[in-house]
This record gives C-alpha cells, structure tokens and sequence, in this order.
C-alpha cells in the first residue's frame, strides 16, 4: 500500500480570502463575506485532499491565526491578547499566552477548532494542536513555581479538549512538538530529564486513546529524541526531513513514521521522483513498514497555489514510492 | 549638554485612504475631505491648492506623484506637531510596505503571493529567479521629497539586507548548490544570497542616499534575531560590516520582536557591529502596563542589560509605546485602554525611560521611540502615542534638570 498522504498543520489563505480579511479589517467587508469564502475554501480543501487520496482529512485550520490561540481561548486562567511573539525562526507570530493562575479546561468551543460541519465525508478526521510542552515552553507564566506543575496542568486540560474534540468524529490528533527538537531561544538547552517530563506530559494527553495521536515534530533534527519517542505509546511519530541528520538513525518501529519531506519554507515544488527518493534512503536507516509523506511544518508559510502544488507532488512521490518498492 | 531624552520615529505611519486610492484612480473632492481636517490640525498653509492639482489632473503619474508628497508632507507634519526630534521620512508614505517596496526594485526577484504574518496581516513573500541585480533606485525618490520639507532632523529607515533575504524564497541560490544535505545548501544559498544583496542593492542605495545628502541611515532588521545561531548572527554581521564599509553616515540598527533569546544574542553581536551608533529596540510590547521604576513594574526592559553587560556604547532607541493591538488591563495612571489600543499616558512613559536610564547608567545615550513602526495604528492613536512620549519625555528630562 502507497505511503499515506496527510497535512501537517494550518494550510494557507488564498489571495482572495486574504483581501477579504484584511478588507474586513478595514471595516469594509463585512464577516458574512469573509465566512462565506472561509467556508467554500475549506470545502475545496477538503476536496483536495479527498482526490489526492489521503485518508485523514483536516479543514486546513484556515481560520487559525495563530498554532495556539484556540487552546490558548479555551484555558481558564491564561491570558492573551497583550504581547505577540515571533514563532519560532519564521515571520509569523502568535499572541503569546500569558497563565496568571492554576490552568484547567475552560468552556469549549469546538467551533474554534475545526469545521465539522463541512467534514462531512466518510474519512477520519485530523486536527493538529500544539502539544503540551511546546504549548507551556511558548507560553509565559506568571503563576507556577514549579515547571512540571505547569506543564501537567496543561496536559490535562488538553486531555479534557481533545475528549470534547473527539465527540466531534474526530479520530487523529497531531500533537505538534517542535519545542522537542528546535530550542535555540532558549538559554539552557533541554536536558535528559526535561525531555523525560515533556514525554511524560505526552503520555498524560494521550492516555485514554493512545492509537489517536501523532506526535510531530519540526524545524529541528529528530536524531537525539526519537528513541524515546518510539517509546510513546502512539500510533505514529513526525519528522522533519529537512532538518534531520539521517545518516545516524537506527532505528526500527512498528509506528507510522510521518516524513516531512516536502519543505513549507521554499517555495519551489520539489520532484516526486526527489521526494521518494529520500523516502527510500530514509528507509534504509530506518526500519519502518508504514510510512506517511506530509511536509515537513504547516504550509501556511507558502502561497496557497504553491502549497496546493506540493500537496499534489507529495500524491505523485507516494505513487512512486509504492512502485519501486 | 545636548537635549535629553530626544523623541524619534521609527518608520511607518498608517497610509490615509485618499493616499492609497489616489495612487490607483482618480480622487474625488469627498475623498480628500479626511486630508482637509488634518490639513487644518498639522496646519498644511497650501492644501486647497494642492487638492485643487491632484483633482483637475487626469496623468495618472502626476497624480500619484502629487498624492505622494501630499501624504510625505502630513507624515512629516504629523510627527512635528506631536513634538518628535527626529522625523525620519515622514512615515515611509511613498513605501508599499518594508519588504515588498524594495523587492520591486530587484531585477530577477518576483513577487509570488501573499503569506500569513499574524491575524489578518500579510506580507508579498518573493522569489530570487535568477541571480538579482539593481532595476531602480528604491530610497532616493522619498528622500528628495523629505529633504524638501522636514523642518527637523531626519533619518532615512531602511530595510537590512538579512531580513530580505530571510523573509524571501532563495529559489536560484537554493537550487543551485550542490551540497546533499538540506540544511547546509540552505546556509550556503543564504550566504550568497545575502552577499549579492548587499552588493548589488543594499550598498548602491545607501551610496544614493549619502549622495544626495543623508546623514543617518536606520538599517531595519527584525529577522536578525530569529536565528540565534553562531553561523546565522556571524552571517548577519558579516553582511552588516560589508554594508556600510566606506560610508561616512551614521548608522543605527532597528530590531524589533525577537525570539525569547533573541536580545540577548544580538547583544553580545552588537558590538561586532562596524558603525553602529545606536540600537532601536522594542520593549514596551512585553513590558507591563502600571507606573513604577522597579524591575517588577519594568519587566519589559530587562533585556537592556544584555547590551551593556556585552559593551555596546551607543545610543539606545527605547520602545516605550506599543504599536499592535492591546487587550489587558491598564492600571490607574499608566494609560487609558481605548478598543483595540492602549494610549500610554506621560507618566509611563517616563517611568520607562528613568528605569532604562538606571541600566544604561547615562541619560544621553536614550531616545525615546515607539516599539516599531505606527502603521497598525490610525493617525488620531499614533498623534496621541507620540504626543504622550514627547510629554513622557520631557517628564523624564525634568528630573535631571
């Protein structure tokens, strides 16, 4: 069977949608118009992924402004809205939450997080959310004295989204945990034990229904954490291609291992026949019998044409890669 | 002793709506009748004539030409009424925005679609589809118009060459190396990249403006302290040093909104930085919103002690009023939280400034500045932001007096 495609994150605005938002912005457009070209955009999307084959479909979190702000919405006692911070090395930003107080799951709005209403299909559902630790490593707190108590308090209030969330059909859950692989900001590197309580936190998210979650991972190198995080009790760890030092893996695994293989950072499309290339040579450090091709972070970095245009490269590489297996 | 405390701009201000649709059609009287009751409160002697030639023309390009320095001239009389020293180019009026205004520039770059920056801003992210080189000057048009009617000093923001390499797709650099590994064709097409920007457009532009008489040029690089990395800051001041090599100009350097570390890697950088007279910095942004000289009530400013604990000996442009939307509270003094925005009152600003004095440890080396550019903010928010720095200011400059 051909490597499953899937997205990894926010997908981007097209240029219409875009002057409409900033249209609305300005007062001239009003939110019924904006709505109206959010809703038929995500149901192209959705068609898209449906013709490209993928089997978990997501809506493209095209309303999202930022990775965390619908969690961020949903937590009692976190506060956002004064102080936007740059994500991670890239020019986009998030309202950095800001926890003032012992953090529990607020009301939940599963409207703030995704389009049931136009995942109608059949297929599975995808969402994708910050994980716990990148989650409370972004977040500024004002409360805790103690780390661990910050990080499990989000964890379960996650776990208490994500319950809301599944009653909603949805049946994948990507946790994405860049903070476990790209910490240059910080001034002490994560040691043993950080990486120990954040896998901790993981496993507290996940612990009612194991089988549902991926934990992603980007815009660093996976090498010195992926034995633990095939440990995880999870249907399936991600990788960043890009970013990887592939050439030391060894590993082997019974989980999904989701390859971001095509880059959300250059706007060249890349070769299916490159793209299934390193598939391969992935596969030959890797031991691994079911694979997904996503791109390596979310695709809102790109034009929406160009992201369209990898989604599709990334079906062609899956087909070839089957092929000459 | 030179006047403490001195206010500066940063760069852009809010473009007025008839600014914007004279650029693309005709106006009509109605449109300019927002630039008629701000002619009467910057007190623009000779609007009626000026309207009366944008609207009898029908050339398209004098049109634009005489909207252009229309919306030049209130930048600049925007920023005197308020009380600033220094009114860079009048708002960066004649600019599309920092990035996309200078692409256009750039012969074997284009433009490939809008991409997400935050809520509903956006920004044309480019392509270099062959190796680049100069179409036409990019600065100089604006300057001419400035130098024509700033009554102040002035200083020509800038955008560095690092950021417009970062914030762009490498296309022709990245698929032109040969190297295997991903990550490391990435910084080798950075670095040539960044190197043929300098060279090619950055340099030449500075050479114009130094040419036709600008005697402070602000070099903005938000991106700088996105990668902290040694190999990324070691690159930054590379292209930094190659930049301004041979120019008799001051220089300053505008950095704004870094990763959690990114300050304190930039300072221990900034002293590598050849002619770098002055740092512009964003603070308020991450500062709280109560009175107080404390480091409690300061938090925001931190950071500052970064820069003199690396030696840096230049001046500092201090972010003392936020410039995005604001949604907290504002405690009793400090301000007034009006819908998306927060308006600092004096007494903050000062506060901010005194703090920041305690770490710098000498008055003369502060300026006072918004955190970045006002052009999130309407004219009547960004008036009332500088007004109430002016007035912070001279607050601040009344203690040492």
């Amino acid at each position: 069977m051909s490597p499953e495609i899937q997205l990894a994150g926010i997908h981007p605005r097209s240029e219409k949608l875009i002057e409409l938002t900033r249209s609305y912005e300005r007062a001239k457009t009003s939110w019924n118009q904006v709505e109206a070209q959010l809703e038929q955009e995500t149901r192209e999307l959705i068609k898209l992924q449906e013709s490209l084959g993928f089997k978990h479909i997501s809506d493209g979190a095209l309303g999202w402004q930022d990775q965390l702000r619908p969690i961020a919405r949903s937590l009692k006692r976190v506060e956002s809205g004064t102080r936007y911070s740059r994500w991670f090395d890239t020019n986009t930003f998030y309202q950095k939450p800001i926890v003032t107080g012992k953090i529990s799951a607020g009301e939940i709005d599963p409207e703030k997080f995704l389009r049931t209403e136009l995942l109608t299909g059949e297929r599975n559902r995808k969402i994708t959310l910050p994980g716990p630790y990148t989650f409370s490593q972004l977040s500024e707190n004002k409360y805790y004295e103690n780390y661990p108590d910050l990080l499990f308090d989000i964890a379960v209030a996650e776990r208490e989204i994500i319950k809301r969330l599944r009653n909603e059909g949805v049946s994948l859950f990507q946790l994405s945990e860049p903070c476990l692989v790209y910490q240059p900001y910080r001034e002490i590197f994560r040691d043993r034990s950080e990486v120990e309580l954040a896998l901790r936190a993981i496993r507290s998210v996940v612990e009612d229904n194991p089988g549902e979650f991926v934990v992603q991972t980007y815009f660093g190198d996976v090498a010195p954490v992926l034995p633990k995080l095939l440990d995880l009790p999870i249907y399936g760890i991600g990788i960043d291609l890009l970013e990887t030092e592939i050439s030391v893996l060894r590993d082997q695994t019974s989980k999904a291992l989701v390859l971001g293989v095509v880059d959300s950072r250059e706007s060249y499309v890349e070769d299916p026949r490159w793209i299934a290339d390193a598939a391969r040579k992935f596969c030959e450090q890797v031991d691994v019998q079911d694979l997904v091709f996503a791109s390596n972070s979310d695709l809102k970095f790109l034009p929406q044409e160009i992201a369209n245009q990898k989604l599709e490269a990334l079906s062609k590489a899956s087909e070839l890669f089957e092929g000459s297996r | 002793m030179s006047k403490l405390f001195p206010v500066q701009e940063i760069g852009s201000l809010a473009k007025p709506k008839w600014r914007t649709k004279g650029l693309r059609q005709q106006l009509s009287s109605q449109d300019l009748s927002d630039a008629e009751e701000w002619a009467e409160k910057l007190a623009i002697q000779d609007f009626h004539d000026r309207a009366k030639n944008i609207l009898k023309t029908s050339d398209d390009r004098e049109r634009a030409k005489g909207v252009l320095e229309l919306s030049t001239l209130y930048g600049l009389r925007l920023f005197e009424t308020a009380g600033i020293d220094n009114d860079g180019v009048g708002g960066e009026q004649q600019r599309i925005e920092m990035y996309e205004h200078v692409i256009k520039g750039v012969q074997g770059m284009n433009l490939l679609g809008h991409v997400h920056s935050f809520d509903y801003k956006y920004f044309n992210k480019g392509v270099a589809q062959s190796k680049i080189s100069r179409k036409h000057p990019v600065y100089v048009p604006e300057f001419l118009d400035v130098k024509k009617y700033a009554h102040r000093a002035v200083k020509v923001p800038i955008t560095g060459p690092y950021t417009l390499v970062d914030w762009s797709f490498s296309g022709y650099y990245i698929q032109k190396q040969q190297t295997s590994s991903p990550r490391a064709r990435k910084i080798e097409a950075k670095r040539e990249f960044l190197l043929d920007i300098v060279e090619q457009i950055i340099r030449p532009e500075i050479r114009d403006l130094v040419n036709a008489g600008a005697s402070w040029i602000q070099i903005d690089e938000p991106a700088v302290t996105t990668h902290p990395e040694p190999q990324e800051m070691e690159l930054f001041v590379e292209a930094w040093n190659e930049t301004v090599k041979g120019f008799n100009c001051k220089f300053s350097d505008h950095t704004c909104y870094p990763s959690e570390i990114g300050y304190k890697v930039l300072a221990e950088y900034a002293p590598k930085l050849d002619k770098c007279d002055h740092l512009a910095l964003e603070f308020a942004n991450r500062d709280t919103s109560h009175l107080g000289v404390d480091e409690n009530s300061r938090e925001g400013y931190s950071d500052l002690k970064h820069f003199v604990d690396a030696g840096f000996s230049g001046e500092f442009g201090l972010g003392v009023a936020h410039v995005h939307d604001f949604t907290g509270n504002v405690s009793s003094g400090a301000g007034q939280s009006l819908g998306r925005d927060i308006i600092e009152s004096p007494e903050l600003v000062r506060d901010r400034l005194l703090f920041a004095t305690k770490i710098v440890g000498d008055p003369v080396k502060i300026w006072a500045n918004p955190d970045c550019g006002l052009r999130t903010r309407t004219w009547d928010v960004a008036f009332a932001k500088l007004a109430s720095i002016t007035k912070g200011a001279e607050l601040a400059r009344e203690t040492y007096e």
